[in-house]
């Protein structure tokens, strides 16, 4: 990549599963040398899930996350391993990690000791809970993450109890907010010299995005209801039964000239011309009736037909898409969102490049096999001896 | 602010509602300056939007806009009429970063989009952050937060017990579009460090639908799980699953098998749990239907802090769902400073939301509520750019500012 943002910019990662492998994936998007130190002693669990049948190189998860990003082995429970990771540290600029708190001190590569061998290295730690605090050291899965940081207390339907969500957003959120942390700090560090520390908590990364439930608890006392698809005003605003199986289309009608023209899409149905729908509040307050009417016309067609005659008019509306169709969306296309990586040992996988698009972002779709860049790190960049890299993976120093 | 990492960086912010104000909310936290333009007749929307201090409805009483727009400076413009648009361009020629959010055809209307702004400031950062970006047969298709969960996926992908007689449900309030934001600021600043070494401009297009998309780690099973068509699909029946307790709801996420012993030694070992049906977890997630009703036999008499902490101290992966109220008392984000206080002109002190992030380097400072209404139009005008205050009350009578 001739031309990028963090063009010239190392990173060392020391990183597992989703959040982590993340990171990695949208530095190296953005043109940083990301190198991914890795061990036998503890595979990440993406290189081990059950679509692998054993293949380290075959993780559907980890080859989507880990795209465009190197991969050597050491390690670190061994001295010379921990030497190594030194000698890596003083040719870097970042180091990026998101083992549990006690990790990297576990291993003898706490900030204070790399600030000894590099004074202005920059790490940026993404912990589930925070690096301080009694709670640091709670086993911070996405679940445990999200429902501290309050997203699920909030998620499912009207009236209804907590549903459990498939997705999890306190990886890539976290994730995202490392990056950020990595960008603002190598600019800090442009401007001043210095390196430093920075950590985050994904649970308070999670809440960061969610300050309604927050606010409206301190200027109301009131705990913010579950909504499913509902709006606080806007009617109809809601998820419609389309012709098929199980698909379905979003509408979101937010004034009075967007609602006349999703009537006049719908042929001005009499029931249309109620006064219980004829402003914004009435049908709002109506809006249980006002839901069935309107799934009554959308079972006529597909949801992208739905969406079409309806964008055409002026009214917001968006069908509800599976990953399937995504794929073969025109749109998605066209933009380039989702990318097939293809490798002989990695198989065919689906991923996505980051969120936006400029004449500076890369995107590199391969994904490192286990320990592929073994000899690029360990020989081109600490120049090591062939004989010695023998050596070293002989006592399982280099493993 | 909170920290002052990006000090010295100028931000202009054009934009609406959530994206582009959280984006540049970002910038402003971290010590950049940032001049948010607001409609002269009523500012942001979310302005109008609940929640509102006392229940009381008033342009300075929206929690949403007031978290949204904290550290920031505000002044009044309509770049529709030919002055306001001059004094725009006036104050791009001086800024490093420009934030929007509003549709294409409405920035070429007004002839701010990057190839005009680009002829008064070659070394600006543009970025604009629509729903389906700049390019693509959905680029002007109107959109809200409902319509690009649905079309970003997560709609359909997003809840794990699914009765596909029910419609899909999106995540609670405006979470992508705050997703959205932090995607937009996180490659504008890696744009800002670019644009500090070589002094070169970029222009970043930014789409909610693929930022939502970054969620959907179905995508990377596509093509080893070939039937993601219907939303059952997805399902798995991974005993990992919200249940209620006897004041709220825990979230059972044992993922390893020596948690679930660590669980069972919570519940003080009953007897069924040495059942040969539940003795893994293939066959707990197999005998789920059998095993629930046992779990929650347990967890009706005790309390979502009882599970939460018991569960965590003994090494089982266990999360309370927490509301509002549960954050605010919590003991981590106490510890860690999380809140914090700002006293605000019009709605009192208040606790806000604060940064997920500590920089080591740099000492933490305490933030500045949102501006009112125009609350630098004169400070801006007159002192950075050099209107008089005559020229002010002009501009206000012909609804410039």
């Amino acid at each position: 990549m001739s031309s990028a943002f963090l063009k010239g910019v190392r990173v060392l990662a020391m990183t597992q599963v989703w959040a982590g492998g993340w990171m990695g994936g949208i530095l190296a998007d953005m043109g940083a040398e990301v190198i991914k130190v890795e061990s036998n002693k503890k595979i990440d669990i993406l290189r081990r899930t059950i679509e692998t049948q054993g293949d380290l190189n075959r993780g559907p998860n980890f080859n989507g996350y880990n795209r465009g990003t190197k991969s050597c082995n050491l390690n670190l429970k061994k001295p010379e391993g921990v030497e190594l990771f030194k000698k890596l540290v003083k040719i870097s600029d970042v180091v990026i990690e998101n083992l549990a708190p006690k990790g990297m001190p576990g291993f003898g590569l706490d900030y204070d000791i790399l600030k000894q061998v590099k004074p202005d290295i920059i790490m940026v730690s993404v912990p589930g809970f925070g690096s301080t605090g009694p709670d640091k050291n709670y086993i911070s899965y996405a679940a445990t993450v999200q429902s501290i940081g309050g997203l699920e207390a909030s998620f499912g339907y009207p009236g209804g109890e907590p549903s459990t969500p498939s997705i999890f957003m306190a990886d890539p959120v976290g994730g995202m907010y490392g990056v950020l942390g990595v960008c603002s700090a190598v600019y800090y560090h442009h401007k001043t010299g210095k390196g430093q520390h920075v950590e985050l908590a994904q649970s308070e990364a999670i809440m960061s995005l969610l300050p309604e439930s927050v606010m409206e608890y301190e200027m109301t006392g009131r705990i913010r209801p579950r909504l499913g698809n509902r709006d606080e005003i806007m009617a109809p605003h809601g998820c419609y039964p389309c012709k098929g199986n199980d698909t379905w289309v979003a509408i979101a009608v937010s004034d009075d000239e967007e609602w006349q023209a999703l009537c006049r899409v719908m042929g001005n149905p009499e029931w249309s011309k109620a006064a219980r729908f004829s402003d914004r509040f009435s049908r709002w307050q109506n809006q249980d009736e006002l839901n069935k009417l309107i799934a009554g016309w959308t079972r006529s067609f597909t949801h992208y037909e739905v969406m079409h005659q309806l964008q055409k008019a002026g009214v917001p509306s968006g069908a509800s898409l599976s990953t399937e169709e995504m794929n073969h969306d025109p749109h998605v296309k066209e933009r380039g969102a989702l990318i097939e990586m293809t490798g002989q040992k990695v198989g065919k996988t689906l991923t996505w490049r980051s969120p936006w698009k400029s004449a500076l972002t890369g995107s590199n779709p391969a994904s490192p096999y286990f320990g592929e860049h073994n000899n690029y790190v360990f020989n081109t960049l600490l120049g090591l001896s062939d004989s010695e890299i023998k050596k070293l993976i002989r006592e399982e120093v280099i493993y | 602010m909170f920290y002052k990492v990006l000090d010295g960086v100028k931000v202009i912010e054009y934009g609406n509602l959530i994206s582009a104000p959280f984006c540049a909310k970002i910038f402003a936290d971290m010590g950049a300056e940032v001049i948010k333009i607001e409609q002269p007749c009523c500012g942001d929307d979310s302005r109008r939007m609940e929640p509102f201090m006392n229940d009381i409805p008033g342009l300075e009483r929206s929690g949403l806009f007031q978290y949204l727009n904290m550290n920031k400076k505000g002044i009044t413009l309509n770049p529709e009429t030919a002055t306001g648009r001059k004094i725009l361009l006036q104050l791009l020629k001086g800024a490093d970063v420009f934030i929007e959010n509003n549709p294409p055809k409405r920035m070429k209307a007004l002839k701010l989009d990057y190839a005009r702004v680009k002829q008064v400031n070659l070394r600006i950062v543009m970025t604009s952050i629509t729903p389906f970006g700049q390019t693509g047969p959905y680029k002007d298709y109107k959109s809200s937060e409902l319509i690009n969960a649905h079309m970003g996926g997560v709609g359909y992908d997003s809840v794990r017990e699914v009765d596909i007689s029910r419609e899909p449900i999106k995540a609670p309030a405006h979470i992508f579009g705050f997703q959205a934001g932090l995607s937009a600021a996180t490659a504008t600043v890696a744009a800002v460090f670019q644009q500090s070494v070589t002094g070169e401009g970029t222009y970043l297009d930014v789409s909610e639908q693929e930022s939502i998309i970054q969620n959907m780690h179905s995508v990377f099973r596509y093509y080893y799980n070939k039937q993601i068509v219907n939303r059952t699909d997805v399902l798995d029946r991974a005993p990992a699953h919200i249940l209620p307790c006897k004041d709220g709801y825990i979230h059972h996420a044992n993922m390893e098998e020596s948690e679930w012993w660590r669980f069972v030694d919570l519940m003080g070992n009953p007897e069924w749990a040495k059942n040969e049906l539940f003795a893994d977890y293939t066959l707990r997630s197999q005998y789920w239907d059998a095993l629930k009703p046992l779990i929650l036999d347990w967890t009706k008499d005790h309390t979502m802090d009882e599970i939460y902490r018991g569960s965590q101290e003994r090494g089982s992966a266990i999360g309370a769902l927490y509301t509002a109220k549960d954050m605010l008392s919590d003991r981590q984000m106490a510890a860690r400073g999380f809140f914090v206080e700002a006293d605000h002109p019009e709605i009192g002190k208040l606790q806000y939301p604060g940064v997920p992030y500590r920089f080591s380097g740099i000492p933490k400072e305490q933030p500045s509520t949102a501006p009112l209404l125009g609350q630098n139009n004169e400070e801006i005008l007159c002192g950075d750019l050099g209107y008089t205050k005559k020229d002010l009350v002009k501009f206000r009578e012909a609804g410039v500012i």
